[in-house]
């Protein structure tokens, strides 16, 4: 008996580590890759995809940090993430070499400050953060954050539960930049978002459209991809890009310094630049879509909709996350306290 | 040979409670009194500053909102789980075994899954409220998540076997007699509860409490997923410090001054005549 | 008589608090529709659908591969200890005692967070071994409970009697000790086993790569959107369950009726 439990033991530890198998560690935002992509991936380049999820830039610098160097070979992180990472030299540069689809891209995307000339980072997708509502629960329009205040929608808003951007927004309805760090601008957007809150009925990242599409919320400050994919369930929701600003992002492919899998990573990145495959993961996750040839594979629904196909022109007005240093502390006040 | 098995006996658990229990919380302790880098790095530059912090408003409010939350939560399951012990402890010996497998039964499948049956039947378009809408009771949806009543709702199912269990246990325990012989002198049915039974119960009432009232300020998931986000509590602070604000020293010294309340809590429970035993033990 | 019957009613009120969201859960794993809002039409495609979902049925072996080997590890040496602890003397025994309850007492948060710290302190790879070492964490001080209980109320005289027979310890150890000490270290494995399977805390914080567990899975899925096919998997872990308890149960109820009629 004692000997089949020792063997059973065995096995197990075995069977969970000792092996090198063909495999790629992937860390990236939940919701963003459809499973079936994945496991075509799998079965076509017979490599096992080992996939873990996180809801914020935060969350994976977090989980970069607390895993030993080594343990996730592909990221991706947006923007300012993606400048601290090279800041602390956490990402490796990349063999552009060994991508046959790196012409796909979009070259206005490409060679920005948060990377100059990708040295590090290649982006995958675009986004934006909008407005969304229901014009038959609206009296006239809304086309500003200032417009959110308005007391007939008590518990009726939900918001994406992200700090920077939530406290970001706060701050340029204000008329602040949205990366401002001055102490008295802070306490404003702080009571700001006090005057907001009786009208939050949620805070959410990961599906914030659930909210929309249950009609549990009829206003939401979410991704304009959930914004596009609960425009797709309800005909009566409307879009809006605020007229005091709003943020951009971009998510790119970064690949963590003594990253195990480098060459499977690369293979992973190459697969998710083909047109057909990123239109697979368009059609599911309607972000802004960066990729030349998919362009034309997409359909009207998502062009037409400035939700999911955020125009140019817009995408150039939005604004950037940046890092705050230390001043990470006071928005961490903000957020305690209007919880 | 003695000395043998007493090494084989004691070995292993030393080295499990040195490594796995005691290193961990020293080296807690230790980063809750170094800075944080921003960046989810420590310096190692000796601060008492983020026990200061502690005590900033702000984060006293979560303190103080988590322990009405959780004090509610505790006298909620108190409430249901007193009486229940007592009737169900009034039963045939068989008819009290298959009921106490019954409550674990629940108790026994995922609790994530159960929170999601919960929102199944409290949202909006939820079970609830479709039935109260159908049968004309309500006119317009009732808001029973995505608050504090829904965290309140959650986190007392949740917890409500960790009371149900210790006070069964302390109130089968009480010899019935006693209470007879209290009644054949003439005491009256509320005296009787008040000053024989409950008396003997108090220990199973206190183990219960802590162990509903503990994991209630800690539990985060509840407070995410049924209060929509809103309610900071003791647990999502410590989270939000971790994976968030990526300030390690800060959530090493909430998780410390959260172990320091614990354990006066603890203590009072040992005052009171429990026995650590009892505690968590089913 | 009236009083009996309102002592039935709250009784029946509390199972039906207990019971009302896994029965809600169990009634959506046969509805036709994808949402879990409204009940279309009766079908059982949400189980084939199961047996197709991979990264439920990964979530599902991790889950089973930790429970299991924590489960192995934690009760053999919550076991040993407990008799070592009540047997034998040592320097620093009550430290080791105090420092035993800290993880039945202490919120999970932080023990989830204090083993994250020394993993990444010690660059150990987060994956199934973190988690099963996090499990097994937990675990141990609930054996020790539930075998010191039994231990305490047993007859040590006959392991003297086993000695003075000329038995040798690790005999006496396992003709005498171990028979009388089972249902202690049964009622210790069934709850580490359950308390792992159920771990959603001390799991977020020490999970890595390939090494999602069922809870984990159904976190991320509850915040996402959850399909019905996890009712269907719940809806089967719930009936396991159930046989399990009932048989033994009902085992148990006969012993205890018998004796009562007696």
């Amino acid at each position: 008996m004692k000997k089949i439990i020792v063997l059973l033991i065995f096995m197990i530890l075995l069977s969970g580590c000792g092996q090198t198998k063909n495999e790629v560690n992937i860390l990236n935002w939940s919701s963003y890759i459809p499973d079936e992509v994945i496991r075509d991936f799998e079965e076509e380049y017979n490599i096992k995809v080992n996939y873990n999820t996180y809801s914020s830039n935060e969350e994976c610098l977090a989980k970069l940090q607390a895993a030993k160097s080594g343990t996730y070979d592909l990221i991706f992180p947006s923007d300012y993430l993606v400048e601290l990472l090279i800041d602390k030299e956490m990402i490796q540069t990349l063999d552009k070499s060994k991508l046959t689809n790196l012409s796909n891209l979009n070259p206005n995307f490409l060679n920005l400050e948060y990377d100059p000339n990708n040295k590090y980072s290649l982006p995958f997708l675009a986004a934006s953060v909008v407005i969304i509502y229901d014009s038959d629960f609206v009296d006239g329009e809304i086309t500003s954050y200032n417009d959110l205040l308005n007391p007939q929608y008590k518990n009726n808003i939900v918001l994406l539960d992200d700090q920077r951007i939530i406290i970001g927004l706060a701050l340029l309805a204000l008329g602040y930049d949205m990366n401002d760090t001055n102490e008295e601008h802070l306490e404003e957007a702080k009571e700001w978002l006090l005057e907001l809150k009786p009208n939050i009925k949620a805070f959410d990242s990961d599906s914030p459209k659930t909210f929309m599409i249950t009609k549990e919320t009829k206003i939401g400050v979410i991704w304009n991809a959930e914004a596009g994919l609960a425009m797709n369930e309800l005909d009566n929701l409307k879009v809006v890009y605020p007229e005091e600003g709003f943020n951009i992002s971009i998510d790119n492919f970064a690949m963590p310094v003594n990253a195990k899998n480098v060459d499977n990573a690369y293979k992973f990145i190459d697969y998710i630049l083909r047109a057909d495959v990123m239109q697979k993961i368009i059609e599911e996750y309607p972000y802004k879509n960066l990729n030349i040839k998919t362009q034309e594979l997409l359909s009207d629904t998502y062009l037409n909709n400035i939700a999911t196909n955020v125009p140019d022109d817009y995408f150039k007005e939005g604004i950037f996350v940046k890092n705050i240093d230390e001043a990470i502390i006071n928005y961490d006040r903000v957020w305690a306290s209007i919880k | 040979m003695n000395r043998n098995l007493k090494f084989i006996c004691l070995a292993p658990v030393v080295i499990y409670a040195l490594i796995l229990i005691f290193f961990p919380l020293i080296y807690i302790l230790f980063i809750s009194f170094q800075t944080s880098d921003n960046y989810g790095g420590i310096i190692y530059v000796f601060t008492i500053y983020n026990y200061i912090r502690i005590f900033d408003p702000v984060y006293l409010k979560v303190f103080f909102n988590s322990a009405i939350i959780g004090l509610f939560v505790t006298l909620a399951c108190l409430l249901i789980a007193y009486p229940f012990s007592i009737f169900v402890s009034e039963k045939k010996p068989h008819i009290q075994k298959l009921l106490i497998t019954l409550v674990l039964i629940p108790f026994l499948t995922n609790s994530l899954i159960r929170t999601y049956g919960w929102i199944v039947l409290l949202r909006k378009e939820g079970i609830f409220n479709t039935i109260l809408e159908s049968l004309s009771i309500i006119d317009n949806p009732l808001s029973f998540m995505y608050n504090n009543l829904g965290i309140f709702i959650g986190l007392t199912y949740t917890l409500l076997p960790f009371m149900i269990l210790p006070i069964y246990n302390s109130v089968s325990k009480i010899d019935k007699k006693v209470i007879e012989a209290a009644r054949d002198l003439g005491a009256k049915p509320l005296n009787i509860f008040f000053k024989v039974i409950v008396p003997s119960t108090y220990s199973g009432i206190f183990n219960g409490c802590i162990m509903t009232f503990i994991p209630a300020i800690g539990m985060f998931f509840i407070a995410d997923l049924l209060g929509g986000g809103k309610t900071m509590l003791i647990g999502n602070l410590i989270k939000n410090q971790f994976l968030v604000s990526r300030n390690w020293p800060f959530g090493s010294a909430l998780s410390i001054f959260l172990i320091i309340v614990t354990f006066l809590l603890v203590r009072l429970y040992k005052k009171l005549g429990g026995k650590l035993d009892d505690l968590g033990g089913f | 008589m009236k009083n009996k019957t309102l002592k039935n009613l709250f009784i029946v009120l509390v199972f039906i608090f207990l019971y009302l969201p896994i029965i809600a859960l169990i009634a959506f794993s046969f509805n036709d529709s994808k949402l879990n809002i409204i009940f279309e039409g009766f079908t059982f495609k949400w189980y084939k659908i199961l047996f197709t979902n991979t990264t439920l049925l990964d979530a599902l072996k991790n889950t089973l591969i930790v429970a299991v080997t924590s489960t192995v590890i934690s009760t053999i040496i919550g076991t040993l200890a407990a008799i070592g602890l009540y047997k034998y003397d040592f320097k620093g025994k009550n430290f080791i005692n105090s420092l035993l309850y800290i993880p039945v007492v202490i919120p999970e948060i932080v023990l989830g967070i204090s083993l994250l710290s020394i993993y990444t302190l010690m660059r150990l790879d987060l994956g199934l071994i973190t988690l099963i070492i996090s499990h097994i964490a937990f675990s141990i001080p609930y054996v020790i409970i539930c075998v010191r209980t039994v231990i305490s109320s047993m007859n040590w005289q006959i392991e003297e009697a086993a000695h003075d027979l000329g038995a040798g310890d690790f005999l006496t150890f396992r003709k005498i000790i171990l028979p009388e000490i089972v249902p202690g270290i049964v009622s210790g494995a069934t709850l580490a086993f359950t308390l792992s399977l159920d771990d959603v805390i001390i799991s977020y914080f020490t999970t890595g790569p390939g090494s999602n567990t069922l809870p984990l899975q159904i976190y991320s899925m509850i915040k996402t959107g959850i399909t019905p096919d996890v009712n269907a998997l719940t809806t089967l872990i719930i009936l396991v369950v159930m046989i399990i308890l009932f048989t033994s149960t009902i085992v148990q109820m006969r012993k205890i009726k018998k004796g009562y009629q007696v």
